[in-house]
C-alpha cells in the first residue's frame, strides 16, 4: 500500500493508480462477486447431486405447536396451529378429551396437510362447558400426538364496537388518567434543587428499570408459547437490542444536530419525548396484558385491579415530566402530546391483545418496550451527567432503590 | 351406639355452629371450610370426646402420632340424604315426593310412569368441597325405579340442562327408538325438549340407566346415572325356571319351589320381601379438577358418607351427623343393588370385612353367581345383588369399602353398625 494522500476524485472514487493490485489482475467487484457465485455453484451442485444422501439417518421429527385457543360460541372451539417442523405434518384425527371427535382444518389451502411454518385453524364443533378445562390432542398421520389443555374455557369476546369501547375505557382509567395526574407535579418539580431534581429523575429510572425486569420477565414466560421455529427466546433478545439500539441511534443522532448547533434537540424535551415513548411501550405491553385476557376470558375487573394499575401508572407521570423541569417551560401541547404518548397505548394494546392476540406478537411488543426502557435509562443517566450531577450518589441511589420498591408495592395490587 | 336422629342432630349442629361463629368473631376470613373444620373440633369437644383433630386435649399420643385419615367437617348440604337414597326406591305406587310418578293398566300391562328432568346443579361431595353436575331430578345418583318383569316402564324426561342429554335403559329393550342414544329416536334431546322414554321391564335384575350423550364421559361422570331393579315375577318363575338358573342339571320340584320362594323374596309385591333389609348403592367418583382421573370416591356420592363420625383410634366412636354407619338389624337378611358409575377407572370393587356374602352378578339369576366370597370387582356398568347374613356376628362395627386401598381412603369406605 502506498502512503500517499489520496486525490478524491469527482465521483468519490479511488484513481485507479492507487487500486491495491488484485490477483490475476481482476477487477475489484470480481473479487466480491466471486465467493457469492460460488456459493451458488456448490449449492447447486449439493442440490442436484444430493452428495449425502447416503449417510440418510431417519426424518427429522414433526413439530406441531397450538399457539392460542379461541372459543367463538359455547359449541365451537378453534385451535390456531403452526407447523414448526422442516417437513409437512397432516393432522389426521382429533381428541378431545380423550374422544375421537369431528373437525375440519380451514386456512390449509383446503386440506388437513401443513407445509413447514404454515398456520391453520382447527375448527371443531364441541359443546363446552365454561370453566371445565378441556384437554385437545391433535394426531398425526404417523400417529404423534400433540396436546393442548384449554384451562378453564370462557367465550372469546370477538370483534364488537362495545368491546372496543370498554378497552378504551378501561385503557383511559389505568393508562392517560394516572399518567396526566402524576404529570401534574410539573410545577412542583420545577421548583426543586438540582439535587432533589436530580433524585426525581433516577427515581423515574428506578420505576422504568423495575417495569424493564417486569416486562423481560413478561416476555420471556410468553416466549415460551411463541412456535418453536420462530425462536422465542431468541426474537425476545432482538426485540430489547433491536429497540436499545435503534432508540440510541436516534439519540446519537441528536446529540450529532445539538453538537452541529440545533437548539431544538438539545432540550429536555428531547429526552422527556423518549421517556414518554419508553412507557408509551411499557404500557403497550400493558395494555396487551389486559386485552388478552378479556379474550381468554380471564380478567377480573375488580376495582381493586383498576386501583392497583393507576397507583402503579401515577409514578410513570413524574418521570416523563422530570427531564424539562430546568430551562423554559415547553408549551402545553407538548404536556397533552407526552401524556398521549404515554399512556394511550394501553387503549391500542388492549385492543391489539383482544382482536389479534398471538403469542410472538405480544412477546416481541413486550421485548420492544424492555429495549426502549433500558435506552431511556442509559440517557436519564447522562441527563443528570450533564447537569453536573453524580449519578451514584447516595441520594440518587436510595431515589433508584425507591422507584423500584414502589413499583414492587403496587404491582401486588394489580394481578391480572 | 345409637346413631343420632335427625331433628337433634340439627340441633346439635345448630348450636354447635353459633357457638363457633361467636367464638370466631372477630376473625375477618373464616372460610367455610374453616367453620366446618372447627365444628369437628367443637362437635367432639361437645360430646366431650378426645379426636385425633382436638390435638391439645387428647390423651391418646399414639392417636397423635399417626392421624386418622377420612374428610374432614360434616355435610351441611342437606338436599341429599345417603341413607335415605340407600332405601328410596320408586315403583310408581310410592317412592320419592320429588318424582312425579304413578301405576296404572293399560292393555293388560302394569304401567309404572315417571316424570324425569335433567338439571344442572351443584352437589356437595365431600365435606366442603362442592362439584358441578347434571343430575337427573336434580340428585346423583338418580332416582332408582323399581318394576316387576313385564312391567311398562314410561318416563316423561325432560332436558332442562344447558347440554343435550337422553335416558340409555340397560335393559333388554326391543325398540331401538327407545334407546336414548345419539343415533336413534329423537336422538339427544336440546334444551327444553321432551321425549317419552317407554320400556318393557325385563331381564329380572337390577339394572342401570344413563346418559348417553357425546362426550360420554362427561355426561356419565357428570351424575347423569341410576338404578333399574326388575323383581322376578315368582309365576314366570314357576314357568320357566331355566331362566333363572345358570345349572344344567334336572329342576326337582323342591329346587322349583325353592327359586319361586326366593323370587318372592326379591318381588317388592310380596310379603316376604319384607323381611329383607333392601339397599341400593351406586359407586361413583368425581373428577374435580379436570385432570381424567378421579379426586373423590364413594358409595352413593358422598365421601365417607357411610363412615363413622369420629373415633379416638381406641375402639371408641361416634355417629356424626352426616357422617354415619348405616345401621342394619343382625336378625334381617341383607341385600345391596350395587352397580358401578366409575368413569376414568377401569374397576370399582366392593369388599366386606368380617364377612362373606352370596353375589348374584346383574341380579339375573336366583341363585348366586359366586357364592361365599367376600370381594367382587365391577366394570362401568356392570351391576348385581350382594346378599349378607349378621345373624351370628356380635353387635359392632363392619367395615366394607373399595379394595382398591385408593378409592378407600379417597371417600369410598364405609360401616355397617349391626344391632
Amino acid at each position: 500500500m502506498t502512503d500517499k494522500t489520496r486525490d478524491s476524485t469527482t465521483d468519490g472514487g479511488v484513481p485507479a493508480e492507487n487500486e491495491s493490485i488484485q490477483p490475476l489482475g481482476l477487477p475489484r467487484w470480481v473479487s466480491a462477486l466471486l465467493p457469492i457465485v460460488l456459493l451458488v455453484l456448490v449449492l447447486g451442485l449439493f442440490a442436484f447431486t444430493s452428495p449425502l444422501a447416503g449417510v440418510q439417518s431417519g426424518t427429522p421429527l414433526p413439530d406441531v405447536t397450538v399457539t392460542h385457543t379461541t372459543l367463538p360460541s359455547d359449541e365451537t372451539v378453534v385451535l390456531h396451529v403452526t407447523n414448526n417442523g422442516p417437513e409437512s405434518v397432516t393432522i389426521s384425527q382429533v381428541l378431545v378429551d380423550e374422544a375421537y371427535w369431528d373437525f375440519r382444518v380451514e386456512g390449509a389451502g383446503g386440506d388437513q396437510t401443513l407445509a413447514p411454518m404454515e398456520s391453520a385453524q382447527i375448527v371443531i364443533p364441541y359443546h363446552w362447558n365454561p370453566g371445565w378445562d378441556l384437554e385437545v390432542a391433535l394426531v398425526l398421520s404417523d400417529g404423534a400426538t400433540f396436546h393442548n389443555t384449554i384451562v378453564a374455557p370462557s367465550q372469546s369476546p370477538g370483534f364488537s364496537l362495545s368491546l372496543l369501547g370498554t378497552l378504551a375505557v378501561i385503557g383511559l382509567f389505568v393508562g392517560v388518567i394516572p399518567v396526566a395526574l402524576g404529570m401534574l407535579w410539573f410545577p412542583y418539580i420545577k421548583t426543586m434543587s438540582d439535587r432533589w431534581l436530580h433524585a426525581v429523575l433516577i427515581f423515574a429510572a428506578g420505576v422504568l428499570g423495575f417495569l424493564a425486569f417486569d416486562a423481560g420477565f413478561e416476555a420471556f414466560e410468553l416466549a415460551e408459547r411463541v412456535p418453536g421455529a420462530y425462536e422465542g427466546n431468541l426474537l425476545v433478545v432482538f426485540g430489547i437490542f433491536g429497540a436499545l439500539l435503534l432508540v440510541q441511534a436516534i439519540s446519537a443522532w441528536r446529540e450529532g444536530r445539538v453538537a452541529a448547533g440545533d437548539s431544538r434537540a438539545s432540550s429536555g424535551l428531547w429526552i422527556a419525548y423518549l421517556v414518554a415513548v419508553g412507557i408509551g411501550l411499557h404500557n403497550l405491553a400493558e395494555g396487551l396484558a389486559i386485552g388478552s385476557s378479556f379474550a381468554l376470558g380471564r380478567v377480573s375487573l375488580g376495582a381493586f385491579l383498576v386501583i392497583g394499575f393507576m397507583l402503579h401508572n401515577v409514578t410513570e407521570g413524574p418521570a416523563v415530566v422530570a427531564p424539562v423541569a430546568r430551562g423554559e417551560r415547553p408549551a402545553l401541547k407538548h404536556f397533552a402530546a407526552l401524556g398521549v404518548i404515554a399512556g394511550a397505548p394501553v387503549i391500542l394494546g388492549g385492543w391489539i391483545g383482544s382482536l389479534a392476540y398471538s403469542p410472538t406478537i405480544g412477546a416481541f411488543f413486550l421485548a420492544i418496550g424492555v429495549g426502549a426502557i433500558l435506552q431511556v435509562n442509559w440517557e436519564i443517566a447522562s441527563m443528570v451527567r450533564d447537569a453536573g450531577g453524580r449519578v451514584a450518589s447516595a441520594t440518587n441511589l436510595l431515589a433508584f432503590l425507591l422507584g423500584l420498591g414502589i413499583m414492587y408495592v403496587t404491582d401486588l395490587f394489580v394481578a391480572l | 351406639m345409637p346413631s343420632i336422629d335427625y331433628n337433634s342432630a340439627a340441633k346439635v349442629t345448630e348450636r354447635l355452629e353459633e357457638r363457633l361463629v361467636e367464638s370466631l368473631t372477630g376473625e375477618t376470613n373464616v372460610s367455610r371450610r374453616t367453620v366446618l373444620g372447627g365444628l369437628g373440633v367443637a362437635g367432639s369437644a361437645a360430646v366431650g370426646l378426645g379426636s385425633s383433630r382436638a390435638s391439645a386435649s387428647s390423651g391418646h399420643d399414639d392417636e397423635d402420632e399417626h392421624g386418622n385419615f377420612g374428610a374432614v367437617g360434616e355435610y351441611r348440604d342437606l338436599n341429599f340424604d345417603p341413607h335415605e337414597f340407600l332405601t328410596a326406591f320408586n315403583t310408581g305406587e310410592s317412592g320419592q315426593d320429588n318424582i312425579p310418578q304413578q301405576v296404572y293398566e293399560e292393555d293388560g300391562r302394569t304401567v309404572r310412569e315417571f316424570e324425569f328432568t335433567a338439571v344442572d346443579t351443584t352437589i356437595t361431595i365431600a365435606p366442603g368441597v362442592e362439584f358441578q353436575a347434571w343430575a337427573y331430578n336434580g340428585q346423583v345418583p338418580g332416582p332408582t325405579i323399581r318394576a316387576v318383569e313385564g312391567d311398562l316402564i314410561r318416563v316423561e324426561f325432560t332436558n332442562l340442562g344447558r347440554h343435550a342429554h337422553t335416558i340409555h335403559p340397560h335393559l333388554k329393550n326391543l325398540n331401538p327408538r327407545m334407546d336414548g342414544i345419539p343415533q336413534n329416536g329423537p336422538g339427544v334431546l336440546d334444551t327444553g325438549e321432551s321425549f317419552t322414554y317407554e320400556w318393557i321391564a325385563q331381564p329380572a335384575g337390577t339394572h342401570f340407566y344413563h346418559c348417553h350423550s357425546l362426550p360420554l364421559k362427561e355426561h356419565i361422570h357428570r351424575g347423569l346415572y341410576g338404578t333399574i331393579i326388575v323383581d322376578p315375577d315368582p309365576d314366570r318363575v314357576r314357568e320357566n325356571p331355566r331362566d333363572y338358573v345358570n345349572y344344567p342339571g334336572p329342576i326337582t320340584d323342591d329346587f322349583r319351589a325353592q327359586l319361586v320362594e326366593e323370587a318372592k323374596s326379591r318381588n317388592h309385591e310380596y310379603a316376604e320381601n319384607d323381611a329383607v333389609n333392601e339397599m341400593v348403592m351406586v359407586m361413583n367418583s368425581f373428577d374435580t379438577n379436570f385432570d381424567g382421573g378421579n379426586e373423590v370416591y364413594a358409595a352413593n356420592t358422598r365421601a365417607f358418607g357411610y363412615g363413622v363420625g369420629d373415633t379416638d383410634g381406641q375402639g371408641n366412636w361416634t355417629a356424626g351427623e352426616t357422617k354415619r354407619p348405616i345401621q342394619i338389624d343382625k336378625n334381617e337378611r341383607q341385600r345391596v343393588y350395587l352397580s358401578n358409575a366409575t368413569e376414568f377407572d377401569l374397576i370399582n370393587s366392593f369388599h366386606t370385612h368380617s364377612q362373606f356374602f352370596d353375589y348374584y352378578d346383574h341380579g339375573t339369576t336366583l341363585t348366586p353367581t359366586s357364592k361365599t366370597v367376600d370381594t367382587i370387582m365391577q366394570c362401568q356398568a356392570q351391576r348385581g345383588i350382594i346378599e349378607m347374613d349378621y345373624s351370628n356376628h356380635e353387635p359392632g362395627l363392619y367395615m366394607f369399602h373399595a379394595h382398591q386401598s385408593e378409592f378407600a381412603e379417597l371417600g369410598w369406605m364405609s360401616f355397617f353398625e349391626v344391632v
